[in-house]
């Protein structure tokens, strides 16, 4: 019986095959299980995000495959493949990628309405999910009247709007502050601490390396350690729980 | 607004072809359109009249003409001339006739007068007053000789009429041509050329088994209407330019707008929109912003033609004095034509819908990692 919801087998990705090969991943074997919290580090060119896009199925490997939740997404059709992304992955970006005219509440709607929910559980939904990450107050604020961290953390809200398997974050503090970076993390450690959702980083950041119970090394497009941290450098107290809601 | 000039002069030229020569519809034997003698005139009277007016409610008046050419002459010279017996009241009434007098006045119906066109009284050098003979043959061979006393002379509108023209009274025309009761022409007048076939159709029918056939006007005045469409040729190349820079001014905006939103459309590919329902999202933002456009592109349009038909662009010097001759106003008219302005926005639209393909292949061929970097 399986463990886990993410497996890799012998993934190997290479870049201009015909012409200057470059061998961004190279046999990666990882599995993944629930309620991860995990970060995939390593200097740039390592391969990190690369191995990312292809959990998320948004690349696929030039050898091996990928499978989530015991389905292989590696050979999907692109209309399956989005379908499959839609109702099972999760995505926060590094630069947000909110859409510019919609308020935070419309934004996190949104995948749902792809999903095809109702309006009223939408709104149900996003208002809870805006409430969680301490954006209460700033539901019809359009992307452009937020700072980086409350931006940052409508992408959280959209990401667990769709309800998926995993979340896969992408330098999701590279552009915030310390402070916010912080919160963002309080908010994402708490989610996977009270609620189970599992988070898949790549990252430089070390304040989010400090907080991951796996680290992930990849050096060279290899996985060069993956070690399992007893208990993360910070955990949340209720101090950490009042900033989230204030801020 | 080059259409509209062009088309503005052209509707007030085919206005005076259909009020002063043709009418918009035109009843005449059938076999006068192959061989236009007096031969092949046809009867006239109250009980026609009522039966063709009768077969449209659309149908204004019935304008009986009798016509043939004839030398007019007079002490000084001799030119072949259009003889036309006409009734002035019922001419009036539909062309303003009487308003284009410029010396002397219209004949009554029972006059033994005529009225001659300017361009002829000038070549004839007659004035009000003098006498004009006038020469030809009548009905079925019949000589017609006879001298008229000169009532009034009067602008034609149309150049080549203004010069040949003379009217007499119908009756005395009919008197003079030995074809009592009989007219070669009988005009029919509606409220707009909209409803030109309609009347065409109607009075075809009511006189499907007599020798007697009807026209509408652009079957009247083909080589002119050719002749429109010709000079429109330059409008229409004009607006093809036209249309390739606003094609390429809406394809740099569309270029735009797609290129800035590649992250965008990267990011709604990740998380789960189908290409598809991406692609109609922006189909619908095109046509949204194109039909925005075109209404804009119609309500300004109008707006500027509007303002020009109330203060037209007023022509000077010899133009204008060519124009004043022709009996028109010295001004460039402009065209309201509905037509105009929906093609227009038809094609512009049209335009809207290419330029869409771009981002249509950019969606179905998005590599999402590249656009979301």
């Amino acid at each position: 019986m399986k463990n886990h919801i993410i497996k890799t087998e012998n993934i190997s990705k290479t870049y201009n095959p015909d012409t200057v090969p470059v061998h961004a991943l190279k046999a990666v074997n990882l599995e993944f299980s629930k309620g991860e919290f995990t970060s995939i580090v390593g200097p740039s060119g390592s391969g990190k995000t690369t191995l990312l896009n292809m959990l998320g199925g948004l690349d696929k490997p030039t050898e091996g495959h990928v499978e989530v939740d015991g389905v292989k997404i590696t050979g999907m059709k692109d209309s399956k493949l989005i379908e499959f992304r839609l109702q099972n992955i999760g995505f926060v970006f590094q630069h947000y990628n909110l859409i510019p005219v919609f308020t935070a509440k419309e934004n996190v709607s949104f995948i749902m309405l792809l999903q095809k929910r109702s309006k009223k559980e939408m709104e149900h939904r996003a208002e809870e999910l805006l409430n969680k990450v301490g954006l209460g107050d700033r539901m019809d604020a359009r992307p452009k009247q937020m700072s980086g961290g409350q931006q940052q953390r409508v992408a959280v809200a959209r990401a667990l709007a769709s309800e998926p398997k995993f979340i896969l974050a992408d330098e999701p503090t590279a552009n915030l502050d310390t402070s916010s970076a912080m919160n963002l993390l309080d908010i994402m450690e708490k989610m996977n601490k009270e609620q189970g959702i599992t988070f898949i980083f790549s990252t430089h950041d070390q304040r989010v390396i400090d907080r991951a119970r796996r680290v992930i090394t990849m050096v060279d497009g290899q996985v060069h350690t993956d070690e399992i941290h007893k208990e993360s450098s910070s955990t949340i107290t209720e101090n950490d729980s009042q900033r989230i809601d204030t801020e | 607004m080059m259409q509209s000039l062009n088309r503005g002069s052209h509707e007030i030229m085919i206005d005076n072809m259909v009020r002063f020569h043709t009418g918009y519809a035109q009843v005449q034997d059938y076999r006068f359109e192959e061989e236009a003698s007096l031969d092949n005139a046809f009867y006239f009277d109250n009980e026609l009249e009522n039966r063709i007016t009768a077969t449209n409610n659309r149908i204004e008046m019935v304008l009986p003409r009798i016509q043939t050419f004839m030398l007019a002459g007079n002490d000084y010279a001799t030119r072949g001339a259009m003889v036309m017996g006409i009734d002035a009241e019922k001419e009036h009434a539909f062309n303003n006739l009487k308003d284009n007098l410029i010396s002397g006045e219209f004949f009554e119906p029972n006059d033994r007068k005529a009225v001659v066109t300017a361009g002829l009284a000038k070549r004839l050098q007659l004035e009000t007053g003098d006498v004009l003979v006038l020469i030809g043959q009548g009905r079925f061979g019949m000589s017609a000789n006879a001298l008229y006393e000169i009532s009034g002379i009067v602008r034609h509108p149309i150049r080549e009429m203004d010069n040949q023209t003379v009217y007499l009274p119908l009756a005395e025309a009919q008197f003079l041509l030995s074809a009592d009761g009989y007219i070669t022409n009988l005009l029919v007048s509606t409220s707009s050329d909209r409803f030109t076939n309609t009347i065409t159709s109607a009075i075809a029918s009511e006189i499907d088994d007599e020798e007697l056939t009807v026209f509408t006007w652009t079957e009247l005045i083909p080589d002119l209407l050719q002749l429109l469409e010709f000079d429109l040729v330059g409008a229409y190349f004009l607006a093809a330019v036209l249309y390739i820079v606003i094609g390429f001014g809406f394809f740099g905006t569309i270029l735009t707008m797609t290129l800035e939103r590649m992250r965008e459309f990267g990011m709604l590919l990740s998380i789960g929109m189908q290409r598809i329902k991406l692609a109609v999202v922006v189909l619908i933002e095109t046509i949204f912003i194109s039909l925005l456009g075109v209404l804009l592109g119609m309500g300004v349009a109008w707006l500027f033609l509007y303002y020009l038909h109330l203060n037209p662009i007023q022509l000077t010097g010899d133009v204008a004095e060519a124009i004043i001759e022709m009996g028109w106003e010295p001004i460039l008219p402009v065209s309201f034509a509905a037509d105009q302005f929906y093609t227009q926005g038809f094609y512009v639209f049209l335009i809207a819908l290419v330029v869409f393909l771009f981002p249509l292949v950019k969606i179905f061929r998005l590599n999402i990692l590249e656009a979301s970097r």
